[in-house]
């Protein structure tokens, strides 16, 4: 098809492909470039020697170390416990017949039809009357099960065939042995997708922290980041070099995590 | 399937992590919220059984009426989405040389924290001296209240929404691009189908499934924005803003979870009527492709 398209809807299309790109990474360059000028120049001039003074500034007044600590735990134990524990429940959604078996899968999919925000009110006072307000527990648990990633797994075992888990069963493997030994290896790819929209999705979280945690120590980045508003009257630059200092871990994470982003992870999704 | 033996209770035992973070988060936490809409505010004083009086006051506040409408606006972003997202995904698809290639920077917004995307777009539309009003200027036109005025802080948020939205948007329409087989598109071609005659006729009703699904993520996530309008016009009275930040502001700023609650009740009402519409699109769909 390629060899055939004229001249000009090929010059057409990569002018709209280079707008795109200055669309996806123009913002953060320039966010970038503002935090990377010396303090007390014009706000918007990009023309001056960079430096990582604002980045020192916003380090240090402040106080993101524990935010990016807590930020790290957090996105990696969501990620860990929303892979367990939708692998668990998507087996035997996925491979044995039982009798709840429909009731459960119209629970998980009515489950996603609650709006959080919607519910955001008796999670929290339920999360403060067990004590976990202002924990790093109370950000880790609630949300971190989603129907999104049960379904998706459950689309991978599915695809598994039964063969290899009679063969097993007849070796006297039991139900565990099975799911760890032959689905989750086999189901590899799905996990890892599964897993790097879960990294995402958790270290860009907003509102649920904000509305459990309290201190200073407790924040993940975003929080932390939000808080900073308005916080550096001498210089305000510091501020967005505390917004670069959030982005850049999750971009090396997905430089390095980027090969897991595949599409045909999607047909599954389109098709349930 | 059922060939396999395993204990009675073992699909239980799997799936009860699961059952129990989701019951206890989605199910209890329903159930409450709609307990709480029939109390006073009882941050203080303890449950104090009113029965719909807080819906009343909901339904006849002005207030939350302008939210509503700015809500549905909201729902504007959606098309454009689509649009951008299901051309993003036609370059990546076209075959042309490096356009596989472009799908990792158009990845990078989905990527960005909202909280850090939302400060980026601060700067391109501050009302003084940002990109976008500079530009104005220059061209002799009077500089926009991006931060500050209904529309414009709508269109601020929105334009966050996008940006941040069409990367993710754009992979669902490749993995459903990928089920059109590129030989059905040339054979058509030779056939003497014009590009837009192969696009109306084999490419669209493939991806249909897609679109659809895009127009329902995508629309409830708008009726649900929150951290957009939070970060990017903050502290702009509510008016000038969603539903959700106005439940917030009642559940958090003012501490009344009552009005709060009745007010998250009806917004789940209009996300329920939307999955509906959705589940309709999606039979009409089918059955036409039946034909």
């Amino acid at each position: 098809m390629s060899e055939q398209r004229p001249m000009a809807l090929a010059v057409f299309m990569y002018a709209m492909s280079a707008m795109l790109v200055l669309l996806a990474v123009g913002p953060a360059i320039w966010l970038v470039l503002i935090a990377l000028q010396p303090p007390g120049t014009d706000m918007m001039s990009v023309t001056g020697k960079p430096t990582l003074q604002n980045f020192q500034g916003a380090w240090e007044q402040g106080k993101l170390g524990w935010p990016l600590i807590n930020s790290v735990l957090v996105t990696f134990g969501r990620a860990a416990l929303n892979v367990v524990i939708a692998a668990l429940a998507a087996y035997p959604l996925a491979k044995m017949t039982f009798k709840a078996r429909e009731t459960a899968l119209l629970l998980i999919l009515a489950t996603m039809m609650i709006p959080e925000q919607v519910i955001v009110v008796p999670m929290f006072t339920t999360i403060v009357g067990m004590g976990l307000y202002d924990t790093l527990l109370a950000v880790l648990i609630p949300f971190s099960v989603s129907a999104f990633g049960i379904f998706l797994c459950r689309q991978a075992f599915m695809a598994i065939p039964e063969s290899l888990e009679e063969a097993a069963r007849i070796d006297g493997a039991t139900s565990l042995q099975i799911w760890w030994r032959i689905m989750l290896p086999l189901a590899a790819p799905t996990l890892a997708t599964l897993a790097l929209f879960s990294v995402i999705g958790a270290w860009s979280e907003l509102f649920w922290p904000l509305v459990v945690l309290q201190s200073k120590n407790n924040f993940t980045l975003p929080v932390a980041v939000n808080e900073l508003i308005g916080q550096f009257a001498t210089n305000p630059r510091n501020y967005y070099a505390a917004a670069v200092l959030a982005l850049i871990p999750i971009m090396v994470g997905f430089v390095l995590m980027q090969r897991w982003l595949r599409p045909g992870m999607f047909a599954g999704a389109v098709k349930g | 399937m059922s060939s396999l033996r395993h204990k009675a209770a073992t699909p239980y035992l799997f799936l009860l992590p699961a059952l129990a973070v989701r019951g206890v988060v989605y199910v209890y936490s329903m159930g409450r919220v709609v307990y709480l809409t029939m109390t006073r505010d009882t941050t203080f004083v303890g449950p104090d059984f009113i029965g719909l009086d807080n819906y009343a006051t909901v339904l006849s506040s002005g207030q939350f009426w302008i939210c509503v409408a700015n809500s549905f606006a909201y729902l504007l972003v959606t098309p454009v989405l689509i649009a951008v997202s299901l051309g993003a995904a036609l370059l990546v698809d076209s075959g042309l040389r490096g356009a596989n290639t472009l799908r990792l920077p158009l990845f990078i917004p989905v990527v960005t924290p909202t909280i850090v995307a939302a400060v980026a777009w601060r700067l391109v539309f501050a009302e003084d001296e940002g990109l976008v009003n500079s530009g104005l200027r220059a061209l002799g036109f009077d500089g926009i209240r991006w931060l500050t005025e209904r529309p414009w802080t709508l269109v601020t948020a929105m334009t966050v929404t996008l940006w941040k939205g069409f990367g993710f948007y754009m992979m669902v329409f490749v993995a459903g691009l990928l089920a059109v087989p590129r030989e059905l598109r040339e054979a058509a071609m030779i056939d003497g189908a014009s590009r837009l005659g192969v696009f109306r006729l084999v490419v669209l009703p493939a991806i249909w499934p897609s679109i659809i699904l895009v127009f329902l993520i995508s629309s409830i996530s708008a009726l649900k924005v929150f951290d957009e309008l939070f970060v990017t016009v903050k502290g702009v009275p509510i008016e000038h803003q969603t539903i959700v930040p106005l439940v917030y502001e009642y559940a958090f700023g003012r501490g009344n979870f009552g009005i709060a609650s009745a007010m998250g009740i009806v917004l789940f009402v209009i996300i329920l009527a939307f999955s509906m519409v959705h589940l309709r699109l999606a039979r009409k769909g089918e059955q036409e492709a039946a034909r």
